[in-house]
């Protein structure tokens, strides 16, 4: 009965809507990075399974929160930020795995890692520390700081190490894959900020009426597009080129 | 995704939130905020024309700078006897400059369907400036006296209609040129973000914030690194510092000028106002620059399709 009771999706609830159909596409993508593992050569089988377990921690993630929103009607801002702190520096290692072959060293990986973090703690405190009713010189101070981390990483993607080390490794398959992770990060990363306005005391909040309600919605699109179309992308890459290994 | 794209992107990102919270901004105090960017960085990259028109033209310096200072005069002229006119034509030159500056890392020649694309990119780009801030734009033409001339053209069902078929028309273009080879697919879809980050940019900022933030980055800084760029290739300097060197005089002396007419303001012997001055001097100076920038950007295009053909 209580099951029942939590599994009600309203038919006009477009957030609970995003939970149910994220957390099957989050399954399902990892069951599908996993499996393909098989299929491609030895040097990509880790980027797929790190694929998979983004999507996978997501999934799980996804599971909570869809419930925790339905028997709350609140935003799961903690289940959240613990699913981003861990899938979000694995999407990082993506890039590191993918510039390995052209040199890359362990430093890069930190780096990444370190403004990820950054990027997520101060997006965490900006959001869950958001005092009741919203202040917006909070959320804009956090919200800055967190697009420092931002601004770097996308950076490093397009002009900085992973973009130079991409463009040594004399292969076009790497060299498309890492221009394709960058337009993630450039346009698909970019939609975290459009939710993150919408709570209490944000600009899309305050100028335009957007409910807090609107943060799921969009971070939920935002996961979808990101993690499954992250995860694709090394698979594409991955499947491309083992293939034409086998034909050389 | 070149590099002054990044810092548009970094600096809008990081400039909107701060633009919120301060609230509404009066436009005495946008232009104190922007007025020490546009001269550290927009006059600058007009102020070698001279040294770029030189480079393939046999006249003398003191010609060219003869030729420059009629171009500037009869463009005053306009201004006073016609000031709609001179406002037509300082928005249709600068809508192609602009867009010629913003495809010129992309082509090696420039026939009329790329010369299309610069001039309705930037119709769509100016037209965007005015439609998205139109209601800053009348209280300017209520305020001042001298602007209330243009209101008739600035009506806002004209403006959405050329809003909506300028951008229409250049994305149609991006397009046609794409299916034609000339722009790649990726160069497309970059393209189409930088217009809605501008779009973005002028619709959430105040009027002379947000353009300033487009013209200095995304225009300013590109075309100061190209023309950097050709005369390092070109050996003409050695150095950034040489460069700067270069770039310095005709720089100080746009500044000092400019000050100059505003001390004539302030101490009432030029009866206009800041903003309408100002107007006026910087279409004076982008009259002549359009027309070198094309030479310049002819001469950059021959020599990239030379090298190509070695």
């Amino acid at each position: 009965m209580n099951l029942l009771e939590v599994l009600t999706i309203p038919k006009d609830d477009a957030i609970a809507f995003t939970f149910f159909t994220g957390y099957m596409a989050m399954l399902a993508a990892s069951i599908f990075f996993f499996f393909e593992r098989g299929r491609v050569d030895g040097k990509w089988k880790l980027s797929l399974l790190i694929s998979g377990l983004i999507t996978f921690i997501a999934a799980v993630h996804y599971y909570y929160m869809r419930d925790y929103y339905l028997a709350t009607g609140e935003n799961p801002t903690v289940l959240r930020y613990i699913d981003w702190t861990l899938t979000v520096p694995l999407m990082c290692v993506e890039f590191y795995l993918l510039t390995k072959a052209a040199g890359a060293k362990a430093s890069l990986l930190w780096k990444l890692i370190i403004a990820s973090v950054w990027m997520l703690v101060a997006g965490y405190i900006g959001e869950a520390f958001n005092p009741e009713g919203g202040d917006t010189g909070h959320s804009v101070m956090w919200g800055v700081l967190s697009t420092l981390g931002y601004i770097y990483i996308l950076y490093t993607a397009w002009f900085g190490e992973v973009a130079q080390l991409a463009e040594a490794s004399n292969s076009a398959v790497v060299k498309r894959g890492v221009r394709t992770l960058a337009w993630f990060v450039l346009v698909g990363w970019a939609i975290y900020p459009i939710g993150y306005m919408c709570m209490p005391g944000g600009w899309l909040n305050t100028a335009f009426g957007w409910g807090s309600e609107n943060v799921d919605l969009f971070y939920n699109i935002a996961d979808a597009i990101n993690k499954i179309g992250f995860g694709l992308v090394v698979y594409n890459i991955a499947i491309t080129s083992t293939e034409s290994a086998k034909t050389a | 995704m070149t590099k002054a794209i990044f810092f548009f992107i970094a600096c809008l990102l990081l400039t909107l939130p701060f633009v919120f919270n301060a609230g509404e901004i009066s436009l005495s105090n946008q232009l104190l905020i922007t007025t020490p960017f546009l001269l550290i960085l927009g006059i600058p990259h007009g102020a070698i024309d001279n040294v770029l028109y030189l480079r393939n033209n046999a006249i003398k310096n003191s010609h060219f700078i003869g030729v420059y200072l009629v171009f500037v005069g009869l463009n005053v002229a306009l201004w006073l006897v016609l000031p709609s006119i001179a406002y037509i034509l300082f928005l249709l030159l600068s809508a192609y400059h602009f867009g010629q500056s913003q495809f010129s890392h992309y082509f090696n020649k420039q026939p009329l369907s790329h010369q299309a694309l610069y001039f309705f990119w930037g119709i769509g780009i100016l037209s965007a400036l005015l439609y998205l801030n139109i209601e800053e734009v009348h209280n300017i033409m209520n305020q001042h006296p001298e602007f209330a001339t243009f209101r008739p053209l600035h009506q806002e069902k004209d403006m959405l209609l050329l809003f909506l078929s300028s951008n229409f028309i250049s994305v149609a273009l991006m397009l046609y040129l794409g299916y034609k080879k000339y722009l790649k697919v990726e160069t497309i879809f970059m393209e189409l973000v930088v217009v809605s980050l501008i779009l973005i940019c002028f619709y959430l900022l105040p009027l002379l914030i947000g353009f300033s933030l487009y013209f200095i980055i995304l225009h300013s800084y590109k075309v100061l690194k190209e023309e950097y760029i050709f005369l390092i290739s070109e050996k003409e300097v050695k150095s950034f510092l040489k460069f700067l060197a270069m770039v310095a005089p005709f720089t100080l002396l746009s500044v000092f000028g400019i000050a100059f007419l505003f001390a004539l303001i302030y101490f009432e012997l030029l009866s206009l106002s800041y903003g309408y001055c100002l107007l006026i001097v910087i279409s004076s100076i982008t009259l002549p620059h359009v027309f070198v920038m094309n030479k310049f950007y002819a001469l950059v295009f021959s020599k990239k399709a030379n090298q190509a053909a070695i």
